[in-house]
Parts: C-alpha cells; sequence; structure tokens
C-alpha cells in the first residue's frame, strides 16, 4: 500500500495542539477559490517553475523547444506538452524546477515521523494528515495512523469531510482529533466557493459528533466569498448544534501565502491579492460568536 | 514606557521613568577613547623600573585608582566608573602599543578609530597628544613584542596562510573568569589583606610567593581606597542634592561606599555594588574580556532573604537595583585593534551573567531571584551583561516560560545551557562533581566552574578548518598565499580513506601548531597579564600563592577555538557521494567548478550537484555521521596536549573543545575559497556547531536531531548552536508553549547550549538601510548579543543568511 504526499512539515504549528509533523497528501474534491495547497489538488506529479531561481541559461528550452519560451519575466511553459519534468530538474543548474509528489508506503513516512517523537511528547503534539483532502486516502491514513499508536503517537486528521461516511468512519478508528474544515452552510455559497455541495460535509460532521470525536472546527473567512454574516451565524450554530465534542474552535483569515505557487504551477489565481479580512469584519463575526456563545480563536 | 514580562509591581519603589532615563541614555551612548589609565600607568611604571614585574603592575593599578577621574551616573543607584567618561575604553599599553599609534590617526595603512566601518572609538586631539605622549616608553616592551619574539617562522606562516589567528592572546590580557563571589561577599578584602600579611609572615616562601602576596595587599588597599574616594563624592553631592529621595539615597550610597568589602558584604544593593565593582575593577587591572558574573541569583539569594524578612527590602526595589546594575555594565568599554575587532563585532565585553541550574548538591537552585534577573534583562535590554541561563529535567516550567517570553522580544537572551550535558562534560575531564554542577558560562558559550577555573576556558587561538580543508584538498599547499607547511599525498585522493586520512595528517599538525602559539602567548601573559587582584579571588591562588597564569588556580582547562566543523563535513561528504560512490564528477572537474567559484554552465551545474548532496542540519544520518567524525578527529588529538601550567599547581590541567568563536566564522570565510559543499569563495563558515547559513532546510526540530548526534558531552568548553527563529513562530501564549517544549526535548536530546535571534529579514534588512531607527535593535551574534547597527556589513550578512524558522 502506498500514499501518494507531497512533503512533510515539521514543527508544524497551525495544525493543532503541540509540535507537529504535517504530512501533505494530494489530491482533493473541492475546488476552494482560495486554496493555499494548489500542487495539492490533484493526486499526480506536480512540476513546479520558480523563476526567481532562473538564470535565463536556456537549456531547458533547448530540451523542449517547442513547449518552453524564455521572455523578459522568465521561461513560459506550455503545460499542455508531454513534458518530463524529471529531466527538467536534472537539466536546470539553478534548481528552478521541482517536483511535488511521491509514493511512499505507511512504514517508509513513520521512519521518518518517528524522528521527532521527543518533541510530539514533550509537547504533547503529533501528527497531522493534511493535504489536499487526506480522507481520500483512507486506507493508506489509517495504517500510517496505525502505526504512529503503536509508539503513542497522537493522530490528526485534517478534513473538509466530503468523503463517503463509510471510508471516513472506518478511517476515525485510528484518529485522535478531527479538525474539520466549514466554509459554508448555505449549499449555494459553498457551491460557489468550492465547487461542490455540502450535504455529505454537514451530515459527516453530525454522525462525527454523534460518535464523540474530538472535533476542532476551523472557518476560514473570504471576504466576498464566504463572509455573508446571516451564514457566517449559522455556522456558529451548526457549530454549537455539535455539542461538547467542539474542543475548539478558530476563525482563520484569508492570507495569500499560496499565491505565488499558482504561478509556479502555470495556474491562475482566482483572488484578487488586495483583499484581506478587515478590522470590521473580525469584529463582527467576534459578536456573532458571542451572540451564539461560542467562543472562538482568532489567529493574527 | 517599557514594559514587564509578567511581573506586576505591587508599590511604586521602581522608579519606571529614572530608570528609562537611565537605559535611553545608555543605548544611545558612544563609544570614546580615555588615556587616564594609560598615562596614569605610565606614571607609575617610570618611578619603578627596579620591581618585579607583578608589583610594577600592582602599583600602577593602585596608583590609577588613586588618581583617575571618578562620577556618579546620574539616575543610578549603583556607582562605579571604568574609564573617565560614559562608554569611553581605557588603554593598556602594557600589552600593546604599536597598532594604537597606527590607528589614532590611521597611520601606516591603518583605519583611524573614527573611520571604521563597525565598532567606531572617537578620540579627541587631547587623547591622541597624550598617547603619543607616552608611546617611547613602551614601545619593545609590551606583551605583544614578548609574544612576537618568540613566534616560530611556521606560526608565522600558517597565520599568513589563515589557518591560525593569535588575535587577543597575543596582545591583550586574558580575562575569561569569575571570581569566587560567595567567598568574597562574605569575607571582604580587608580579610584578604590580612590573609596575605600572615602568609608573608610565614618562613619559607619563595621571591614569587612573597611578590604576589604583597601584590595583593597593594592591589586591594588601591581598591578600598578607590570605593572610599566614591563614598566622599558621593557626600559631597548628596549634601547638593535637592531632590529628597535621591538625596537619602546618595547618603545611603555614600555609607555603603566608606565601608564596602571592609568586612562581609551587609544587605543586597550592597552586594549588588560590590559584584559590579568586582568586575569594573578587574577592568581596569586588565584589557582581557569576559569577566563574568557567573551564578548571581544563587550567590545572592542569602542576602535578598534576609533583607526581605527584615522589611529593608521589597521585590520592587531588588528589580530596580538589580536593572541599573545591568544598565551600568554598558558604561564600560574595551577597543580592540581593528583587525581583531572583525572577530569581535559590535564593542562585546562577554560579561557573563547566569541564572538557573543544579546546585552543588544536585538539587536545581531555581528562585525568586532567577525570575526577577529575566525582568531585569528585559529592562535592560542591551547587549551586556551578556545573559545566560542553565536548565534541567528538574527546572520549573514557569522560568523556562518566562525566559522564551525573553527570547521572544528579540533580544537574543537567554542563552541556554544544559545542565544534563555541561555537567556530564566537566566531570569527564575530571572536575569534582559538586564543582562540575555548579559551573557557569565564561564569556559566550564556554563553561566552568566559577572561582575555581583559570583563565580562558576557550578562545586561545582560533583555528580556520575551512583553511585546512582547503590545504588538504590541494594536497598540502594553501592555493590563496600558496605557502605550503606539510607535505600530503601529492597524487588525487583514490578513496575517501586517503582523504581521510590526509584530513587527519594535517588538523594533526595545525593543532600542534595551535597548542605551540598558545604556549608562546600563555608564557608572556604569566608576566605581562600578572593580575593579582584578579587572582586573589579564585581558587587556589591565596593558597598556593600564585597568580593563576603561574599555576594558581584549582583547575587548568583551556580550549582553542575550531571554526568551520559542519563545512568540513558537508564538503566530504559531498565527494564522498559524487565522486566516489555515485561517480558522476572527477576531481577535476570539482576543482575547476570551485576556482570559477560556480561561475558559467559549469560551474552552476557542478555547483547544482554538491548542493543537493544532503547537509548537516537536516537529520540525515550519513551526513550528519561525517560531521561528528570531524569532531572525533579533533577529540583524539586533545589527551596529547598539556598546558604550561601542567604541574605547577591546578588540580586538573588539560586541554579541552569549544566551538565557541564570536564572529570569526566571517572572516575567517573571507581566506577561504569555494569549498566542495557548495559554499562560495569568501563566504562566511558556519557558526559554531549550527548548520552552515540557510542549508538546515527542514526545520528547527531536524536541526535538534542533527545536533544531537555529534559528542556535546565532550566538548566540555562549549558547544555553539545558533538558531533563527521568525517573530510568528514564537507569537501568542500557545506557540510559545511550543517553543517551551522545544527547549525541554533540547535538554532531553544532549544539546549542550541553544541560543535564538527572533527577528525576521525583513526587520534585518530594514535596520540595514536605516540604522538611527534601530538602536535599539540588539541581535545574538555567536555566543554574545551586540547592537545590530554596530556590527560590519559581513556580520550583519551573516546573521540574516541564517535560516529563519517560521513555521
Amino acid at each position: 500500500m502506498e500514499g501518494f504526499i507531497s512533503n512533510l512539515q515539521r514543527y508544524s504549528t497551525k495544525d493543532g495542539p503541540g509540535i507537529r509533523t504535517s504530512v501533505f497528501c494530494m489530491g482533493c474534491n473541492l475546488r476552494c477559490v482560495w486554496c493555499a495547497n494548489p500542487e495539492l489538488l490533484e493526486r499526480n506529479i506536480k512540476g513546479m517553475y520558480y523563476k526567481q531561481r532562473c538564470a535565463g541559461c536556456g537549456a531547458c528550452v533547448r530540451m523542449y523547444p517547442n513547449a518552453i519560451t524564455f521572455t523578459d519575466s522568465g521561461c513560459v511553459i506550455d503545460r499542455s506538452q508531454n513534458l518530463d519534468w524529471q529531466s527538467l530538474v536534472d537539466v536546470c543548474p539553478k534548481d528552478a524546477y521541482e517536483i511535488k509528489g511521491q509514493m511512499v508506503t505507511p512504514q517508509e513516512l513513520m521512519n521518518q515521523l518517528i524522528r521527532d517523537k521527543e518533541f510530539y511528547e514533550v509537547s504533547q503534539g503529533g501528527v497531522t494528515f493534511s493535504g489536499g483532502e487526506a480522507g481520500l486516502q483512507a486506507s493508506f491514513v489509517k495504517e500510517s495512523a496505525r502505526l504512529l499508536h503503536q509508539h503513542g503517537i497522537h493522530v490528526a486528521l485534517d478534513t473538509a469531510a466530503n468523503i463517503p461516511w463509510k471510508d471516513l468512519a472506518d478511517l476515525l478508528k485510528e484518529i485522535d482529533l478531527v479538525l474539520l474544515d466549514i466554509k459554508a452552510i448555505d449549499s449555494k455559497i459553498h457551491q460557489h466557493c468550492t465547487g461542490a455541495d455540502n450535504a455529505l460535509i454537514l451530515e459527516n460532521a453530525r454522525r462525527m459528533a454523534d460518535l464523540k470525536k474530538p472535533l476542532w472546527i476551523r472557518l476560514v473567512i473570504v471576504p466576498g466569498w464566504n463572509d455573508d454574516l446571516a451564514d457566517i451565524r449559522s455556522r456558529f450554530q451548526f457549530v454549537k448544534s455539535l455539542g461538547d465534542c467542539v474542543e475548539r474552535v478558530d476563525v482563520l483569515k484569508l492570507h495569500h501565502l499560496g499565491a505565488s505557487k499558482y504561478e509556479q504551477l502555470g495556474l491562475e489565481y482566482r483572488l484578487d491579492p488586495q483583499i484581506q479580512c478587515k478590522q470590521e469584519l473580525i469584529q463582527a463575526i467576534q459578536a456573532i460568536a458571542q451572540e451564539e456563545k461560542v467562543e472562538i480563536h482568532i489567529e493574527n | 514606557m517599557r514594559t514587564f514580562l509578567e511581573f506586576q509591581p505591587q508599590n511604586n519603589d521602581l522608579d519606571m521613568v529614572r530608570l528609562e532615563r537611565l537605559q535611553i541614555k545608555m543605548a544611545n551612548r558612544q563609544a570614546s577613547i580615555c588615556s587616564q589609565r594609560a598615562l596614569l600607568y605610565t606614571e607609575s611604571f617610570k618611578k619603578t623600573t627596579e620591581d618585579p614585574y607583578i608589583l610594577r603592575k600592582a602599583k600602577a593599578f593602585c596608583h590609577t585608582l588613586k588618581n583617575m577621574t571618578i562620577y556618579i551616573e546620574e539616575d543610578s543607584l549603583i556607582f562605579g566608573n571604568q574609564a573617565s567618561s560614559n562608554f569611553a575604553a581605557p588603554i593598556f599599553p602594557e600589552y600593546s602599543i604599536d597598532w594604537i599609534l597606527d590607528e589614532l590617526d590611521g597611520r601606516n595603512g591603518a583605519t583611524a578609530f573614527d573611520k571604521r566601518s563597525g565598532d567606531v572609538f572617537l578620540c579627541s586631539e587631547k587623547v591622541k597628544k597624550d598617547l603619543y605622549s607616552i608611546a617611547s616608553f613602551w614601545q619593545g616592551h609590551t606583551h605583544e613584542d614578548e609574544v612576537q619574539s618568540h613566534l616560530s617562522h611556521t606560526i608565522r606562516q600558517a597565520s599568513k596562510q589563515g589557518v591560525l589567528h593569535l588575535g587577543g592572546i597575543s596582545m591583550s590580557g586574558d580575562g575569561h573568569i569569575v571570581p569566587n563571589h560567595p567567598m568574597i561577599l562574605q569575607k571582604g578584602f580587608r580579610a584578604l589583606i590580612q590573609e596575605a600579611s600572615q602568609k608573608i609572615r610565614q618562613e619559607g616562601l619563595t621571591s614569587q610567593q612573597n611578590d604576589f602576596y604583597q601584590a595583593v595587599i597593594i592591589s586591594l588597599e588601591g581598591a578600598l581606597h578607590f570605593f572610599k574616594r566614591y563614598a566622599a563624592l558621593l557626600k559631597t553631592l548628596a549634601n547638593r542634592e535637592q531632590d529628597p529621595k535621591r538625596k537619602e539615597e546618595l547618603n545611603q550610597m555614600s555609607c555603603m561606599a566608606a565601608d564596602l568589602m571592609e568586612g562581609p558584604v551587609r544587605s543586597f544593593w550592597e552586594g549588588c555594588e560590590a559584584v559590579y565593582m568586582i568586575h569594573l575593577l578587574q577592568m581596569i587591572e586588565s584589557n582581557g574580556h569576559s569577566f563574568c558574573y557567573g551564578r548571581f541569583d544563587q550567590y545572592m539569594w542569602n542576602l535578598y532573604q534576609k533583607d526581605l524578612q527584615k522589611k529593608v527590602l521589597t521585590k520592587e526595589k531588588a528589580l530596580e537595583i538589580i536593572t541599573h546594575m545591568f544598565l551600568m555594565n554598558s558604561s564600560q568599554n574595551k577597543v580592540r585593534p581593528y583587525g581583531h575587532t572583525k572577530f569581535s563585532q559590535g564593542y562585546p565585553l562577554y560579561s557573563n551573567l547566569v541564572i538557573g541550574g543544579y546546585r552543588p548538591d544536585g538539587k536545581d537552585g531555581t528562585n525568586e531571584l532567577s525570575y526577577l534577573c529575566i525582568e531585569a534583562m528585559n529592562l535592560t535590554a542591551l547587549a551586556e551583561p551578556n545573559f545566560s541561563m542553565r536548565y534541567n529535567k528538574q527546572t520549573p516550567d514557569s522560568l523556562i516560560r518566562l525566559a522564551a517570553k525573553l527570547i521572544r522580544t528579540g533580544c537574543g537572551m537567554p542563552s541556554m545551557f544544559n545542565d544534563e550535558v555541561a555537567v556530564k562534560a566537566l566531570i569527564d575531564i575530571g572536575i569534582m562533581k559538586e564543582d562540575a554542577l555548579d559551573y557557569c558560562p565564561i564569556g559566550c558559550v564556554e563553561t566552568g566552574v566559577p572561582g575555581k577555573y583559570g583563565h580562558r576556558a576557550t578562545g586561545m587561538t582560533y583555528v580556520n578548518w575551512g583553511k585546512v580543508l582547503e590545504i588538504v584538498l590541494y594536497h598540502g599547499k594553501d592555493p590563496k598565499t600558496g605557502i605550503q607547511l606539510l607535505d600530503l599525498q601529492k597524487e588525487d585522493y583514490q578513496n575517501m580513506d586517503q582523504l581521510w586520512q590526509a584530513w587527519k595528517q594535517a588538523l594533526r599538525f595545525y593543532s600542534d601548531l595551535a597548542v605551540e602559539s598558545d604556549a608562546v602567548c600563555d608564557a608572556s601573559l604569566e608576566i605581562y597579564d600578572a593580575d593579582p587582584f584578579a587572582s586573589c579571588l579564585i581558587d587556589n591562588s591565596m593558597k598556593l600563592g600564585k597568580t593563576l597564569k603561574a599555576g594558581g588556580c584549582k583547575y587548568d582547562v583551556i580550549s582553542q577555538s575550531n571554526i568551520g566543523p559542519s563545512i568540513v563535513g558537508n564538503s566530504l561528504m559531498a565527494i564522498q557521494k559524487l565522486i566516489f560512490d555515485d561517480r558522476v564528477l572527477t576531481w577535476s572537474q570539482l576543482y575547476e567548478a570551485m576556482e570559477t567559484n560556480w561561475q558559467g554552465v559549469q560551474g552552476m551545474r557542478v555547483r547544482k550537484l554538491v548542493m543537493n548532496v544532503p547537509k548537516f542540519g537536516n537529520d540525515e544520518d550519513e551526513v550528519d555521521a561525517w560531521v561528528k567524525k570531524v569532531f572525533d578527529s579533533y577529540l583524539e588529538l586533545l589527551p596529547n596536549y598539556k598546558t604550561l601550567r601542567t604541574g605547577k599547581g591546578p588540580e586538573v590541567s588539560c586541554y579541552t573543545m569549544s566551538t565557541s568563536n564570536i564572529t570569526s566564522y566571517v572572516p575567517n570565510g573571507f581566506d577561504v575559497g569555494a569549498t566542495p559543499d557548495g559554499r562560495l569563495a569568501g563566504s562566511p563558515l558556519n557558526e559554531g556547531c549550527s548548520p552552515t547559513q540557510g542549508t538546515d532546510t527542514h526545520g528547527p526540530t531536524a536541526v535538534i536531531n542533527s545536533v544531537s548526534k555529534l559528542p556535546n558531552d565532550k566538548v566540555a568548553a562549549g558547544q555553539l548552536l545558533n538558531m533563527r527563529f521568525a517573530p510568528g513562530a514564537l507569537a501568542g501564549d500557545e506557540n510559545l508553549d511550543k517553543f517551551v517544549a522545544f527547549l525541554k526535548v533540547s535538554v532531553l536530546k544532549g544539546i549542550y547550549h541553544n541560543q535564538f535571534n527572533v527577528l525576521s529579514s525583513e526587520t534585518l534588512r530594514k535596520a540595514q538601510k536605516d540604522p538611527e531607527n534601530y538602536k535599539d535593535l540588539i541581535v545574538r551574534v555567536a555566543g554574545y548579543c551586540a547592537q545590530f547597527i554596530s556590527l560590519m556589513p559581513e556580520a550583519q550578512e551573516a546573521i540574516i543568511a541564517r535560516t529563519e524558522n517560521e513555521w
């Protein structure tokens, strides 16, 4: 059994309690406009091109004269053509080309993750499977989590929960904590922002609550997309309805840290890089949370 | 207004307005040169030509203390000045004079003191005239002259190659000591004078012993006289003072000064004044540096507790006194030759003060003063004292957390020492367990036992391992100077074993040479740095009747400073993988690429290959093992080396290892061409045992894992690790908790020492562009802190190049 992951992030402090290593799984069935990890959307090798590193030597152009052209702003790559990215990585002297994506077995992954065991233990951290949608590789994640549990390592799953309940339910047997993203309650808003309906997501959330699975709810706020205050109120009401298994609610402000990755992947960034969560919006959200009696954390 | 980290004052005993004034004054102070000490020493030396050198030194010290300008720092609860004005550096002509004359006006190709690119000193025409006037008396008769006349041709050639750097010990005093503070606080100087007088009356003293005791008496009498001068001055000021609160303080300070050190210390305040004065007096006696406070929270604890019980002190007042004492350290200064300044940028004095850690009985010694000192350092927000913390498995989380809060402010302090490793390292070289448990940092990361160690736990001769590697690659010849001092295999190395044998041969050759050069400097320092005042405060000088350098110390453990182990390990790894294992590179391709500094298509291609070989600091076992092997290759040599004092008094006398290398990793890199790890020609070597700047890409836990594989508990004089975190990584309570956990794991994993810069590259870049507005930016340089804008541009760049951990 193998999983498809991009990379590991050690001393990850944003994906659950304590010091953690985040495992970024590739492949996702949502297409959120604000996605900060576009290299993880599909479950295949992704070629990245970093123009800041490019020395303009022309080695790649000579290799693919019909697909790569050199311009003032670096190389322009026609990705519709059949390119062997590994050969581009090999030929470029400045490492301007990189490949994301690798197959690993749960055991191989474990051997890496266990290197920070003491850090997990002392900080009460662990490993978080994130993505992409880690739930789409449920059996791989479950087996990896089982191995981690043999060493007493805490395992969290960062998911949008848009996967069949039977897959999720089976996976949850080896999961200690779920970081659950809720992007909208109104299905139209959800559809508009992510390209998918949210009925399954909300249903899965209720089922996880029924199982008393510890949940950390994560509410990303993107002005102009899912900042409708009425819907935000509904999100808090929904979270409240999940009961005591909700240990924590994080409101995540939009950031544009992933914007450069779109360029590296030859993709278009659909958000206006100028938009950001204004203080008034955050205050309004805080007020609603207070009215709905939901305690929230907002990262600055 | 400055704020506290956690402290909540319950009364108005701590005057924040005054503290702020004093802080701003110290933060904006300007360095200058003072000629008073030089003139007074000359005056005295001219009258004592018939005396043994140690008595000449003692008499000149006493003469200076009786005649130098004294003043009281307005606003301060602590008095005592090292030179005629704030942040003026005295001159010590008996150690060296030629460079001073050159740098006064920039003669003989030297850069003038006020024209430097970093560590600038103003120098008035009057001071220049004074110093020119005494020059001829000293020229040809200094410590430096003595050293130069004994250095062998080979040592000089090795220095020319850039392998050896003699720096401080060849032209200034030794420093690097911690007096026996508990003993002094309990006895005072008068009792020591009486002890010395009794010794003199004993039969059978050698002339060396007799001279030593005489010198001790003269020095301590001078010190007591010095205090009484302050008593008189304080009284005059008190009489003139209009503000009743300050008037009362000045009167109290005057009473304190009148009897200071005539007997045991009587209060916490007086204790702070006493240790400050001891520090200052050492810095008038000698121009070494790293005169340290040692375990301040431990030896001050009784005085603090008693005063609280007697209700003559409050926590708030104690915090004010400690902060004033910390701030006053910034009034002192030392001027070094410009060439040596490049190795120690930012006006460092390395006056280390440590809190926390095990007591000699093996229990953790954390107390209320430990916490107050962290608060005081936060209020001080300057580079001195060099503030450190010891911690271990028993250290309360609350203390680590408070320390983390100070680290988070970005000031680079405290630097964290792991008791579990440091104590073991000392026991392993023969230090008694109770003494090892009582260790403290002496200067930067070098460690020793307070009150029992002689000079220089580290920092004898500096050995540039980057250059040694380059010489190995060029079969014995330095490609830059063309100088060849040893014969290595002439033809290309055919396998790693041949290369490794050549490394070992070269390392041994240069390490032997460094020990030889240490001995030359040590022999001269024994005469010219004869320091009866400093020596009598350390065991067993009074018992044995000799200075520390002559063998008076209980423990004589010294080390050199070795620079660049990660560069060497990474380079060997790259050669093994690319030339021998994968066979994708030939020696000639590698040489060609390095000689072009990786330029051109071929150069870039080769650099890509070497850069993609694993680097130390990423938790990759194979390369980490190479760096360990490099450490081991040096550790193996140490049992062969002896100091000049072996058999002359010390209970333990030996060499150990240290990677405390101040900023020398920057200028040492200037001399070294491109190296097989992909490093560019002339760029810095790695710092201490840290990964090479920017090559650790797997985050801070991977760095800790890599460093934990090194023989840290054999590096008994201190192992330096410097890391940089982005401010966001420590923001908020949760991230702080994670950082606390990170520190605790560092203890469990056997990391010797860890220090942090919590500053973004953006902030550092802004400070470079707009230095006026970033005067308050204090950065961790290498075992010490300095004002960022005072550093030379290359040192600033090296700090920015450290990997910024932002997760």
